[in-house]
């Protein structure tokens, strides 16, 4: 390894993955649960076969194309679901958001203790390398990232592994005003130690703040993945909410469609007053290109309502969601409301709300789980919200914590799939499978999308080079 | 345990990889990221080795050097300055630096500058 051979680059050489600098200390002394690796290693067949007994209604054919799928832009996805119930005890897993830079790697305990680049190694390894090698062209290779040093180290040695060939990591930062990354005609250079611009062939991207700033569309370095998958879903919620739409309708006769919390998109500011009161006086509001906590507004009163208000643009439009309620409440509308099942009590009662982020990968066989971690709210679903706590105490799930030293997180609220932590959530097989499914159709819906918007990408498997364009 | 280490530098994947690398190389490293931070650590510990980069956001590495060395005379430091930075280096030593590097580090020979003071 080679410390900034220029501002914000370092070289990661073969040799340089350290398992101990790539995940947080509990997980690296933890073991993935039995029940989490027998679903991890589930095939295709055997997830849409269960899904189907478990849905009767959907089309087992429709359910393994959107597994076999291959998607052209949005290659590496992460979704987050909630584990929900409506008043008759039928339990679903939710989508609520979809990110085409997910982190989890580092929360992830081992799949195979022989393995110990872990899921790193199976993202860079199954996905990352067959893209490269179906992509002709010279020049280096890179991850550039602008958060998330824990992960992108990882995954910069791992490439550099794999690939046995150094590897620029280097910061492309949204502030920074003299970036070391910069596009040409469509192509990525990185600044290396003598201040030249050395080219990039390919390009790992954990770029998450309004990437499309400084990604350009239809680049020539191979990056995983294109901005195009953010533009089309992966960083919009609102454009996300459209792409499901879109393919609700399209398999509707087929039994199977994503399912989400009641959406209302487009929404302006002077409307929101209305729905909160046409809502029962509940809603979420969402920006729709907010991620990892920030942008979102639980609101259960008038006063969280008048604080989300002065606190967002009134210019600016937003995306609303039905909430996903605590506890029982007759005056909800039976057909409408859905409620959080929440962890199983502990040993005090309490039960919390929890999200699930699942992870997944395009692979030769398709659409693949790939991590999988949940994080639980920091107040019970089932004790009474003091008058001065915020509703977010209940439903948010998000960890980052921001401290005079700068952010950091909950460790006490993240909820390893290991052997102490998975049976607190109360989820079984079943759950992971229709949570993964959901989870595929989502990135099904937006890669869709991306082609929609953005034509076929030049290659559009990459595992067969017989698809490539010249 | 080894000494105790001082990082200064703004590249938070820098402190992290070389905090990580010393730790394994069993030192205890202790990083910030701007001068303020620094004088702040420096106020709660007692450090035997400071690795300062020179071009800090809100000062430079030399100011750091002597306010550590008239704390802690009996302390080491090593500053980082760019390739080429020759004059810099220069000042460093006058004021009292044990050693300068250039960057790109390659932490395998900072650890044996680390070892020879």
């Amino acid at each position: 390894m080679k410390l900034s051979i220029s501002k914000n680059v370092h070289l990661v050489e073969p040799g340089d993955f350290e398992p101990t600098d790539h995940w947080y200390p509990r997980v690296l002394n933890s073991n993935i649960h039995p029940l989490v690796s027998y679903f991890l290693n589930l095939t295709h067949e055997q997830l849409a076969e269960r899904y189907h007994r478990l849905h009767p209604q959907s089309d087992l054919a429709s359910i393994l194309e959107i597994l076999r799928y291959q998607p052209q832009y949005f290659r590496w996805a992460g979704t987050d679901l909630m584990h929900v119930t409506n008043h008759e005890g039928n339990r679903k897993l939710t989508v609520i958001e979809t990110n085409s830079c997910p982190s989890g790697q580092k929360s992830m305990p081992l799949l195979d203790l022989n393995v110990e680049q872990g899921g790193y190694k199976r993202l860079i390894e199954r996905t990352f390398k067959p893209m490269v090698n179906a992509h002709l062209m010279d020049g280096a290779l890179a991850v550039i990232y602008d958060k998330n040093p824990m992960e992108n180290i990882g995954y910069a040695a791992t490439v550099a592994d794999v690939f046995e060939e150094n590897v620029f990591l280097a910061k492309f930062d949204k502030a920074d005003i003299d970036p070391p990354v910069k596009f040409d005609d469509g192509t990525m250079y990185v600044r290396n130690e003598k201040e030249e611009w050395v080219k990039i062939r390919a390009a790992f991207r954990y770029v998450t703040q309004e990437p499309w700033n400084r990604l350009p569309k239809q680049t020539k370095t191979l990056i995983l993945n294109p901005i195009e998958a953010c533009l089309s879903g992966g960083r919009n919620k609102e454009i996300a909410s459209a792409a499901y739409d879109v393919f609700n309708e399209q398999f509707k006769d087929k039994g199977i469609g994503i399912f989400t919390p009641k959406t209302f998109r487009k929404v302006k500011y002077a409307e929101l007053q209305g729905h909160f009161d046409r809502l029962g006086g509940s809603m979420v509001i969402k920006v729709p290109d907010s991620n990892a906590g920030q942008g979102v507004y639980t609101v259960v009163s008038q006063k969280e309502l008048d604080h989300a208000m002065s606190e967002i643009n009134p210019d600016d439009e937003y995306l609303i969601q039905e909430l996903i309620h605590s506890n029982f409440n007759k005056n909800l509308d039976p057909s409408k409301a859905w409620y959080h099942v929440g962890t199983i009590p502990d040993s005090k009662g309490r039960s919390f709300a929890f999200d699930l982020r699942l992870m997944m990968h395009a692979t030769a066989e398709g659409i693949r789980p790939l991590a999988v971690y949940s994080r639980r709210s920091r107040f019970p679903l089932n004790q009474e919200l003091p008058e001065d706590m915020n509703s977010w105490e209940v439903y948010g799930t998000n960890l980052s914590i921001k401290g005079e030293d700068g952010w950091t997180y909950a460790d006490e609220r993240l909820m390893l799939f290991d052997i102490r932590n998975f049976g607190q959530l109360g989820l079984g097989i079943d759950e992971l499978i229709k949570g993964f499914i959901q989870s595929a159709m989502a990135v099904y819906a937006i890669d869709q999308n991306a082609i929609k918007t953005y034509g076929n990408s030049p290659i559009k498997d990459y595992f067969t080079t017989q698809n490539q364009e010249s | 345990m080894n000494k105790k280490i001082l990082i200064v530098e703004d590249d938070v994947v820098f402190c992290r990889l070389l905090t990580k690398f010393l730790s394994r190389n069993n030192f205890e490293v202790m990083d910030a990221q701007n001068g303020r931070d620094a004088f702040e650590l420096m106020e709660m510990n007692e450090f035997k080795l400071a690795i300062l980069d020179y071009r800090l956001p809100d000062m430079t590495g030399l100011e750091i050097l002597e306010k550590l060395k008239s704390k802690s005379p009996g302390s080491k430091i090593i500053l980082i300055t760019r390739y080429g930075d020759q004059d810099i280096a220069n000042q460093a030593i006058e004021k009292g630096a044990d050693a300068f590097i250039s960057k790109p580090i390659n932490p395998n020979e900072l650890l044996e500058v680390i070892n020879k003071l």
